[in-house]
């Protein structure tokens, strides 16, 4: 058994080491592979851009070279470098795998399908390949002992990056919040976004919003976007005020311990989807809870 | 310029029958959302060239497909796509994704394009592993989650819409491209564009007809996943009681 692991973290090294056999690691640059001396027992690095899917999937495609299963993370890279190198080595690639073990010769992998309806049961030949969500499994690599080599590519990149510009963020960090006020097309207008940003705050939260609320009226950032296309998110509260619940914002909320929603249309999908629903008009019953809650708070 | 849009006849995961497994077969099929986006910036930048469909078939069973997928195939061409190709081979369903970019890469060989357009994932499996296996298929350069795009002499310009930053790429034609949701508002075909749609030719090709063989097929079972909620709806009283009874049950999970 060998693994080869692609934009290494902590979390894809520990489950390559669940796997058992062989941890390969393939970096970019020496500060990388410094960061991963003794999590890893072979590490290469190679002198590509590792902002190239194209660089890094031809830098891969040579270390994959007698190796059982390769593992990415389930970042836009990370799936586009995947599908690369699976077509290459002639394998199957499992993105957003929620279980893998390697048994008979064959990997088996759960992922959700179907706008997250379903949950898919493959089982691929080996060499296959597969992404992992980010914070989806904890634990540490065993230390090992680690050899680095370089990987010399003389091959010149077709695509050239011309610029690079950050995105507008904030201190949010929905992937790790506790408790999310979550804020649909419910509301108005972009002003009274603030009694929710005022109910998350009496609940040391964080706001999280539909699609709609961020790619289309861009009333908040995408860091605040929750869904399929968006953030997955695990909080021990998700209250969904002014969202319908349709399948691709439940999608990301599937991890939440409780979910709570806020809709003045009784048959909105949300409601199959929240263990507690209140029909009411947010607007009347917002500003009433953040009262309640920050006297409770007080208390 | 001539453009190939991939177009994937995906399961309507609004209607899935369910039973004790996802029943695949009797599930509808509807054009994947985000493949109309391609559509869209097919149309834009084909210019005088032609631009043209490509569906492989995935889901059975073969012979209703058919039909379905020629329905989904005039939206395009309604659209302004000027033909399209179906793959549809009972090899194919079911076939794995490596199959799948194969037989896609088999198309756009045969018919010949300076660019492949396609979503950035599809609705019912949504990994988007498609486009960049068609380019390494292909051999050509791959920009994956491209917001904006321009041509520019025999180059394209595009804006990758990644986790934490944009990214402006530039790279040589031909290339594949795979397009988010934010790129272009769609267009509704009017009427007359749709009766024209239906004199446009869809053309019909199978592994023989392309010259190629596919690898076993993958085994999958899909099995639906019930929603363990409470579903507990407050509905009686005024605002003030409702936010009291919610906050209580809030209270009594532990999570306020
Ligand atoms: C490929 C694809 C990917 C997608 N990815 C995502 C994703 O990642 N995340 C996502 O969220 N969506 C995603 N969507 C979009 C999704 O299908 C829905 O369109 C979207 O989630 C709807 O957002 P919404 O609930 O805010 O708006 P709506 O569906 O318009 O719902 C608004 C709700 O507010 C309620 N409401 C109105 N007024 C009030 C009031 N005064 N008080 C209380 N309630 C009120 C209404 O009853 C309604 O239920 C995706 C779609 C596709 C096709």
């Amino acid at each position: 058994m060998k693994t080869l692991v692609v934009y290494p973290s902590k979390e894809l090294l520990y489950v390559a080491s669940t796997l058992g056999g062989e941890v390969v690691a393939l970096v970019f640059n020496e500060g990388e592979a410094e960061a991963i001396k003794g999590k890893a027992h072979r590490v290469v690095v190679a002198n590509v851009d590792a902002r190239l899917p194209d660089a890094v999937a031809e830098a891969a495609a040579k270390v994959a070279q007698g190796v059982d299963v390769v593992l990415l993370p389930s970042t836009k890279n990370g799936k586009t470098v995947g599908g690369l190198l699976a077509q290459r080595i002639g394998a199957e690639l499992i993105v957003d795998a929620t279980s893998l073990r390697v048994e008979g010769g064959a990997l088996k992998a759960e992922r959700y399908v179907f706008g997250n309806k379903a949950v898919a049961t493959v089982e691929v030949p080996l060499p296959a390949v597969a992404t992992v969500p980010p914070g989806r499994f904890q634990g540490e690599p065993p230390a090992v002992q680690t050899s680095v080599e370089k990987l010399q590519l003389d091959t010149a990149p077709k695509t050239r990056i011309v610029s690079v510009e950050e995105k507008a963020r904030g201190a949010v960090k929905l992937e790790e919040a506790e408790i999310i006020v979550s804020v649909g097309r419910g509301f108005k207008k972009k002003e009274d976004l603030q009694m929710a940003f005022e109910l998350a705050k009496v609940l040391g939260g964080q706001v999280g919003c539909s699609r709609p609320i961020a790619a289309d009226l861009k009333w908040l950032p995408e860091e605040h976007w929750v869904g399929l296309s968006g953030k997955k998110v695990k909080p021990k509260l998700y209250l969904a005020v002014g969202i319908s619940g349709q399948p691709q914002h439940i999608a990301g909320i599937l991890e939440s311990r409780i979910i709570a929603a806020i809709n003045n249309d009784p048959s909105a999908p949300i409601f199959q989807n929240a263990d507690y629903g209140v029909v009411e008009d947010l607007y009347k019953i917002v500003p009433i809870l953040i009262n309640k809650i920050s006297k409770l708070k007080g208390q | 310029m001539k453009i190939a849009v991939l177009i994937k006849t995906a399961l309507d995961t609004s209607q899935l029958r369910v039973r004790d497994t996802v029943v695949v077969e009797e599930t509808p099929l509807k054009i994947s959302d985000i493949d109309r986006n391609a559509v869209e910036e097919a149309v834009k930048l084909k210019g005088q060239d032609k631009a043209y469909g490509v569906t492989v078939l995935k889901w059975g069973p073969l012979q209703r497909r058919i039909q379905e997928a020629e329905n989904v195939l005039r939206e395009a061409l309604a659209m302004g796509l000027d033909e399209a190709y179906l793959v549809a081979d009972e090899k194919l369903i079911n076939a794995s994704h490596a199959a799948t970019a194969k037989a896609i890469a088999a198309v756009v060989k045969k018919v010949g394009a300076d660019l492949v357009l396609a979503g950035e994932a599809t609705v019912d499996n949504y990994t988007g592993q498609i486009p960049p296996r068609v380019a390494a298929e292909l051999g050509w350069p791959v920009v994956t989650y491209v917001r904006e795009l321009k041509v520019e002499g025999g180059k394209l310009v595009a804006r990758r819409d990644l986790e934490d930053h944009v990214e402006v790429v530039e790279v040589p034609l031909p290339a594949v491209v795979s397009v988010t949701r934010e790129i272009n508002q769609p267009r509704i075909p009017t009427l007359l564009a749709i009766r024209a749609a239906m004199k446009k030719p869809i053309n019909k090709l199978t592994l023989a007809d392309l010259g190629i063989s596919v690898e076993p097929k993958v085994s999958a079972a899909y099995k639906p996943l019930l929603m363990q909620r409470k579903k507990v709806v407050i509905k009686d009283g005024t605002p003030e009681e409702k936010a009291e009874k919610l906050i209580q049950y809030l209270k009594q999970e532990g999570v306020i």
